[in-house]
């Protein structure tokens, strides 16, 4: 007796694994990626509590221009404020400091760090400074116009010693130095990976921004005072034209923190948002598990019924098996997603983006959430089919096998059918005009309409898709098509999983696809020229302006032309200007002008998109003001307008505009035109040379150029499908778990079959195929829906210029062979069981 | 080994059977030796747990016995890897079952088919229509297990062992689960299999009046040969029987 009661723990122990799995791997993720956050942000908590160890005070300019995705330029200030400061009592030393773009060129004449992503390149000043984080640890601070500091790190990458000649590449051209010292950050080499490059102030001023200007003042308090004393003082010493505002050295740190926190927030939303698509797909395997389970017992609950168990008893039972199952699940998952945090660590470095590292922080609420939110998951997925248990007449205890309840109600279909048409529906009143929130009521209606309809559909689906099967496989392959249509319910809940990751990845790979094919169109249309240098640096740096001129003048270029951009602000709205050079543009880069010429543009007119003058009612004549970084308000007037909004903008100007201000301005890309007869080969060298001269930059022709900027869109695009890749995980993991019960399920059948002469590798063939067949339907359907919801998506964005739809046709291929393969590695463990089945316990059994 | 001018479909020399070991050791099979003719119908009956279901899996390769061989149609079944074995299952064994006999997935003609298309053998279709018309099931051929009757699905395992052309069938109680008529429409049919379709089948029964349908019965008792009956009657093998002490 006690051997029975033990064998029935340990076939449940098994059960509890698996339904504990899809649990498991959905809160995995989700703690997983909230250690993860935590972990991040508090990395850069550390490194930036550091930076202002020694700062009492912070002088800088109080002006601002917010820009769309969180950009904000501030004003510099004008270095005379530094004896202002220096003349308040309470203050022992100040600093004038300068953050800015400088990127080292290492011996090789490659740039140090990788361009665009990874840590930032540092321009700054190095000099002593009571409150300094920098200290010289060989040589001395730089001094002259001729000489550069370098940290540690940097010199070390750069195999750099004192003396050595050090190119060194910023806003205003490439300029070579003498290494006159080495200089140590604290008690690290290098902050956070970035690269520095340090000179004195007046070198800085001119080399890095602008001669006259810095970005901020550091204080250094002789104790006298506390800190927000210090900083009062200050603040009134300074006169309030200068539109400047004194912060102590702890509201700067926190400042800091707090910005970075938000740039990072929008990773941690990202994250979390998959991470819940994640568990969302987990709850369908957790109710799958659950469903098949109930099935498979309900002789047992039958017979408990049988022998007086009430409906509600026996559902009681099951809900408490679940709520042990959630509980276990979600505390294992909690586990595993601390390890699976630091996975995501790996995920990203492989994807390029290198982040610090630091100590792992596990925050309360990630235990707290991970754990009930576990729990809810699991209990809520086996609530109907513990309902369903209860409900189970005592008399199906009689029953000679136990079938899951197969009857496809019409009330199923109509309710499907209804979802899907009012999904139907609300997409098409918004291509008729109707608000666009519906398009996502539109998508969620269509999506619950095809799961609803699932059951029903996964018969018909499953017999199509397997018909290559049977016709290649023979009986095995007739047997797998029928054993994934004899349970449609199974079958499609099954199939769910991988239909919503695979719907997900598609909807991406269309929009990207519609993205390309759109940039390539752009890009094809408005860039004239023969090559083009293109930086990755995005918002911090970028090009030279020098660069195009000296291009320009080239022998064998007819034309090359820089296009820059700047932050500023317009109706007290962040707003991006587009800057050209008029001399140079024409025939280069189109901006497709309809009114007005490149002669127009000077310092005192602009041009604006057709899209922006007929919703402003504007027209050529009309003024607008322009309030720059520097504070600087400039009144212009349009002297054209032109067509080609889709690089531009809405707003172009000269780049003369700012020449004289200490605005930032760098080129985002230079594109060349050469001369006619003036062979491509030939031609390339001696750009390159020009190119390499400022180390900087890559020199693409015009088709690598142009794939290269959809090259911006798949790497994100890699990024995405990584996170996708969690739930398609989880859909792997859920047909697993399904083929495995159904093979437990199945065993007298599979001992019949090897009895009657079945091999061991037909056996694995017949699960194979039915893997196959399964994740299959959850492919073809999710491409179909995938492609629906990209389109919608696409549309949704029409405002944005996205223009053309087009249907990723090579994704969708790679996804169809993904899934087969997925089908395919899913039944290697399921079927290796089922050609372990005791044959003679199957076939004996009664 | 292969001997085709031995008369004995199947033969167990020395066969033992042992479960379990020491105190609680169980002699399912005790030194059996027996053969079955080619072209005769056999019975074997016993007490419960007198080891006759033992015998059919040890001789049928579906089990492994302890001590002794057994050779199918010339081949020694000890010697045999699990894949050949399976092999040797579908094309030399036919097996009929007391109940689950049918893939639920398969239509009856599938089924009857399946150790044939298993093994992606054509079959001599032929012969396959004479089993099916011997055992009448021309217009069942589409449906699946689930829509057949008790004694139909009897019926289509019948068949499903006769269809490979088996040098010998295995039954185990076919009729245990059906009631005497169908029970007997059963057993004339394998009486046509052995006398039209010159067939060897080996049965186990507890029924008097199905064994009678044997040419031969033999035994079992404690897991030995107990005695042999031929030219069978009911009234013949329940003195026997008798005799036995059953
Ligand atoms: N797997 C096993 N483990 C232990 N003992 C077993 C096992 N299978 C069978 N036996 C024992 O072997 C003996 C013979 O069993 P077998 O099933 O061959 O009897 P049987 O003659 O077919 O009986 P019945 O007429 O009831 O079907 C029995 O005593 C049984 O308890
Ligand atoms: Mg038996």
């Amino acid at each position: 007796m006690w051997r029975i009661a033990l064998k029935g723990i340990l076939g449940r122990k098994a059960r509890l694994v698996l339904t504990s799995l899809a649990v498991i791997l959905g809160t995995a993720f989700l703690s997983g990626t909230a250690v993860f956050s935590a972990t991040l942000n508090q990395t850069f908590d550390n490194l930036f509590s550091d930076v202002f160890r020694n700062v009492d005070s912070y002088v800088r300019s109080t002006q601002v221009i917010e820009a769309d995705f969180g950009q904000q330029e501030r004003q510099r200030i004008p270095v005379e404020l530094v004896d202002t400061v220096k003349q308040v009592s309470g203050v022992a030393d100040v600093q004038a400091d300068i953050q800015a773009f400088a990127r080292i060129i290492g011996k090789d004449g490659k740039p140090l760090g990788t361009e665009g992503n990874g840590p930032p390149t540092f321009g700054s000043v190095g000099q002593e400074f009571k409150g300094a984080l920098w200290s010289i640890s060989q040589g001395r601070f730089a001094a002259g116009p001729t000489e550069v500091v370098l940290d540690e790190a940097s010199a070390k990458a750069g195999k750099f010693v004192l003396n050595d000649t050090v190119k060194v590449v910023a806003q205003s051209g490439s300029r070579e130095f003498t290494l006159v010292g080495i200089a140590s950050y604290g008690d690290v080499r290098s902050p956070g990976g970035a690269t520095f490059a340090l000179f004195d102030l007046a070198t800085a001023q001119e080399f890095l921004a602008k001669p006259g200007f810095i970005d901020d003042i550091l204080v250094s308090g002789d104790g006298s005072l506390s800190d927000t004393e210090l900083a009062m003082a200050i603040n009134q010493a300074i006169p309030g034209t200068y539109k400047t505002e004194t912060l102590t050295g702890a509201q700067i740190t926190k400042e800091t923190q707090d910005e970075i926190g938000t740039a990072l927030s929008f990773f941690g939303i990202l994250l979390s948002v998959f991470s819940y698509i994640a568990l969302g797909v987990g709850s369908f395997v957790i109710y799958n598990v659950f469903s098949i389970s109930a099935a498979q017992r309900q002789r047992e609950n039958a017979l408990l019924r049988a022998i007086g168990a009430s409906k509600k008893q026996v559902t009681r039972a099951m809900l408490i098996e679940s709520v042990v199952v959630g509980l276990f699940g979600s505390t294992v998952g909690l586990i595993a997603g601390i390890g699976l945090s630091k996975a995501l660590s790996a995920l990203l470095k492989a994807a390029s983006i290198d982040l610090p590292s630091g100590g792992l922080v596990v925050p309360r609420s990630a235990i707290i959430n991970t754990i009930v939110i576990g729990l809810i998951v699991t209990v809520a997925s086996a609530w109907l089919p513990a309902r369903r248990a209860g409900k189970v007449p005592p008399l199906a205890a009689m029953r000679e096998t136990a079938i899951e309840y197969v009857a496809l109600s019409r009330r199923r279909t109509i309710f499907g059918l209804v979802l899907i048409a009012l999904g139907v529906v609300s997409i098409v009143s918004v291509t008729n005009g109707a608000s666009k929130t519906l398009l996502g009521f539109g998508i969620l209606f269509f999506f619950s309409g095809t799961i609803t309809l699932g059951p029903v559909i996964a018969r018909p689906v499953a017999l199509l898709l397997g018909k290559p099967a049977e016709k290649f496989r023979g009986v095995t392959g007739t047997m797998a098509r029928q054993n994934s249509a004899r349970n449609p319910k199974r079958t499609s809940r099954t199939a769910a999983p991988v239909l919503i990751g695979v719907a997900l990845v598609t909807a991406v790979a269309a929009l990207a696809a519609s993205i390309s094919s759109q940039i390539d169109g752009v890009f094809t249309q408005q860039f004239k020229g023969d090559y083009a240098i293109n930086t990755t640096a995005r918002g911090f740096g970028g090009l030279s302006p020098s660069l195009a001129d000296d291009i320009n003048v080239m022998p064998q270029v007819q034309r090359a032309t820089g296009i820059g951009r700047l932050t500023v602000k317009i109706d007290d709205k962040g707003q991006f200007l587009t800057t050209i050079n008029p001399a140079t543009v024409e025939g280069v880069f189109d901006i497709g002008l309809i009114s007005g010429s490149y002669a127009d543009l000077t310092t005192e007119t602009i041009f604006v998109s057709e899209k922006y003058a007929n919703n402003h009612d504007t027209k050529l004549g009309d003024i607008i003001q322009v309030t720059f970084a520097d504070a600087q308000v400039k009144t212009l007037k349009i002297a054209g307008i032109y067509t080609y909004d889709e690089i531009a903008g809405k707003y172009t100007v000269s780049r003369d505009l700012i020449k004289d201000s200490s605005v930032i301005s760098f080129d985002l890309g230079v594109f060349i035109k050469l001369k006619p007869g003036v062979s491509n080969e030939s031609a390339r060298s001696e750009l390159q040379a020009a190119v390499d001269k400022y180390g900087q930059g890559t020199l693409l022709s015009k088709r690598e150029y142009i794939d290269s900027q959809s090259g911006s869109i798949n790497q994100l695009l890699g990024l995405i499908y990584g996170l996708l890749f969690l739930s398609v995980i989880i859909a792997v993991v859920g047909i697993i778990i399904t083929l495995l019960l159904s093979v437990f399920e199945r065993q007298r059948e599979i001992g019949l079959l090897r009895a009657v002469g079945m091999t061991k590798s037909q056996v694995r063939t017949t699960v194979r195929w039915e893997s196959v067949i399964t994740s299959l339907i959850g492919a073809v359907v999710g491409i179909v829906l995938g492609v629906g919801l990209g389109w919608v998506i696409v549309y949704a964005l029409r405002d944005q210029g996205l223009s053309s739809f087009s249907v990723p046709i090579g994704s969708t291929v790679s996804i169809l062979m993904m899934s087969f393969i997925i089908g395919v590695l899913a039944a290697v463990y399921p079927a290796w069981r089922a050609t372990r089945v005791n044959l003679l316990a199957a076939i004996t059994t009664a | 080994m292969n001997n085709p001018s031995d008369s004995a479909a199947a033969r167990a020399t020395n066969v033992s059977k042992i479960y379990g070991h020491d105190d609680s050791e169980v002699r399912a099979l005790d030194n059996v030796s027996v053969e079955f003719e080619k072209g005769k119908f056999t019975a074997i009956m016993g007490p419960s747990g007198s080891g006759k279901s033992t015998l059919m899996h040890c001789m049928a390769g579906l089990d492994e016995m302890t001590f002794g061989s057994v050779t199918i149609d010339g081949i020694d079944v000890a010697s045999l890897k699990d894949k050949d074995l399976t092999k040797l299952r579908r094309d030399k064994i036919g097996f009929v079952f007391q109940a689950f006999n049918l893939v639920p997935t398969l239509t009856a003609d599938e089924n009857i088919r399946l150790p044939l298309l298993l093994g992606n053998n054509k079959g001599n279709e032929e012969w396959i229509q004479k089993v099916i018309n011997t055992v009448h099931l021309q217009d069942r051929l589409s449906h699946r297990p689930s829509e057949l009757s008790g004694g139909q699905q009897q019926r289509v395992a019948v068949a499903r062992a006769l269809a490979s052309e088996p040098a010998i069938i295995f039954a185990d109680e076919p009729t245990g689960n059906l009631d005497s008529t169908t029970g007997n429409e059963i057993l004339t049919f394998m009486r046509k299999a052995v006398d039209e379709l010159e067939q060897t089948i080996v049965m186990v029964t507890h029924d008097p009046v199905s064994a009678s349908y044997a040419d031969r019965i033999v035994f079992l008792k404690d897991g030995k040969i107990a005695g042999e009956l031929l030219e069978p009657t009911p009234e013949l093998v329940l003195d026997y029987m008798k005799q036995l002490g059953h």
